[in-house]
């Protein structure tokens, strides 16, 4: 059975799925890449918009979440810490 | 007795080999630092104590050496040759002291790198830090007591990375290996380092190790970019 998700990969977790559909990405669509569930994802969009980690854009009447700057720079950070870590197997 | 054993045309290479090796060691502590501050996992938090304490050892020496190769006031009196062979009285004791602290530093640091007290401070601690104080006294004496204990910690570490690395297979860690086993045998050639040559050749198999640990340091920054921006060309 697969370990539970903590807050900072969940977090990693969804910036990680937005950067892959090319940095925008519909709530709903996130919602299942990101394996969480309405009430979760609810939780974590609100800290990530406070945190400007991602922001609300619209584009031809579709609301879509977009990545910010400051949100690579953070996955990018996570990356390095996680190979860090994985490195001395902590 | 010798308080350095460097031979007086390498004198000052070595200090910047101590520049350097504090340098990439601070920056273990300032990236284990940074690690923690988002993973907040304990583990990370007493490795970069660790390479911290390591780093405070390396500072000690640097700071020491400073004044005994550069200070004029006693360099124009007593001269280098005289410097080497520490006939230095009147500042005995600040040499010592800075020696041992640098001992001391660097010989927990690799203890709390090789068994962090995660849980609470055991007898089993305890008992170790008094020994490491007493190998870090008898050192002053008797030099490659500190060499030798270096290197016993230096052995149970790279056995517990060894294991990882047989779990993982990770290529960084594998450096880590190469880097830390690289410092294990330049603790081997230091303990015969009265011979001058061989002093010299241990401080540059350090010096190659610490370029390890830097070139590992530079993987990691790097592979988190590259990945980074591997998604963003997807």
């Amino acid at each position: 059975m697969e370990r539970k998700r903590n807050r900072i990969e969940i977090i990693y977790d969804i910036l990680r799925v937005i950067q892959d559909k090319g940095g925008k990405i519909k709530k709903t669509h996130l919602m299942y890449k990101a394996n969480l569930s309405h009430n979760q994802m609810k939780l974590y969009l609100n800290e990530l918009y406070k945190k400007g980690l991602i922001e609300n854009i619209s584009s031809s009447s579709k609301y879509l979440i977009q990545i910010t700057k400051k949100g690579r720079d953070f996955s990018e950070k996570y990356v390095q810490v996680r190979e860090f870590e994985r490195t001395f197997g902590l | 007795m010798k308080i350095v054993f460097t031979p007086d045309w390498f004198l000052g290479q070595d200090f910047l080999i101590e520049i350097f090796s504090f340098m990439i060691l601070f920056l273990f502590f300032f990236f284990s630092i940074k690690s923690y501050k988002l993973s907040k996992n304990k583990k990370v938090l007493y490795l970069g104590i660790g390479f911290l304490l390591i780093a405070i050892g390396e500072l000690s020496t640097i700071l020491t050496k400073l004044v005994l190769y550069y200070d004029t006031t006693i360099t124009q009196n007593i001269g280098q040759i005289v410097i080497t062979y520490a006939v230095v009285k009147s500042v005995d004791i600040f040499y010592h002291l800075g020696f041992f602290l640098h001992k001391f530093f660097t010989l927990f640091g690799l203890y709390i790198i090789y068994r962090p007290p995660l849980k609470r401070i055991s007898g089993d601690f305890v008992l170790t830090t008094y020994f490491i104080i007493i190998s870090a006294l008898l050192s002053q004496s008797f030099y490659y007591v500190y060499h030798i204990t270096a290197l016993i910690f230096l052995f149970l570490i790279i056995n517990n990375y060894c294991k990882i690395y047989k779990k993982s297979k990770l290529a960084n860690t594998k450096i880590l290996l190469i880097a830390l086993s690289l410092l294990a045998i330049s603790q081997i050639i230091f303990i015969l380092s009265k011979l001058s040559q061989l002093y010299v050749i241990a401080q540059n198999i350090q010096l190659i190790s610490y370029i390890t640990l830097l070139v590992l340091i530079m993987r990691i920054s790097k592979n988190g970019k590259k990945k980074e921006q591997n998604r963003d060309n997807i």
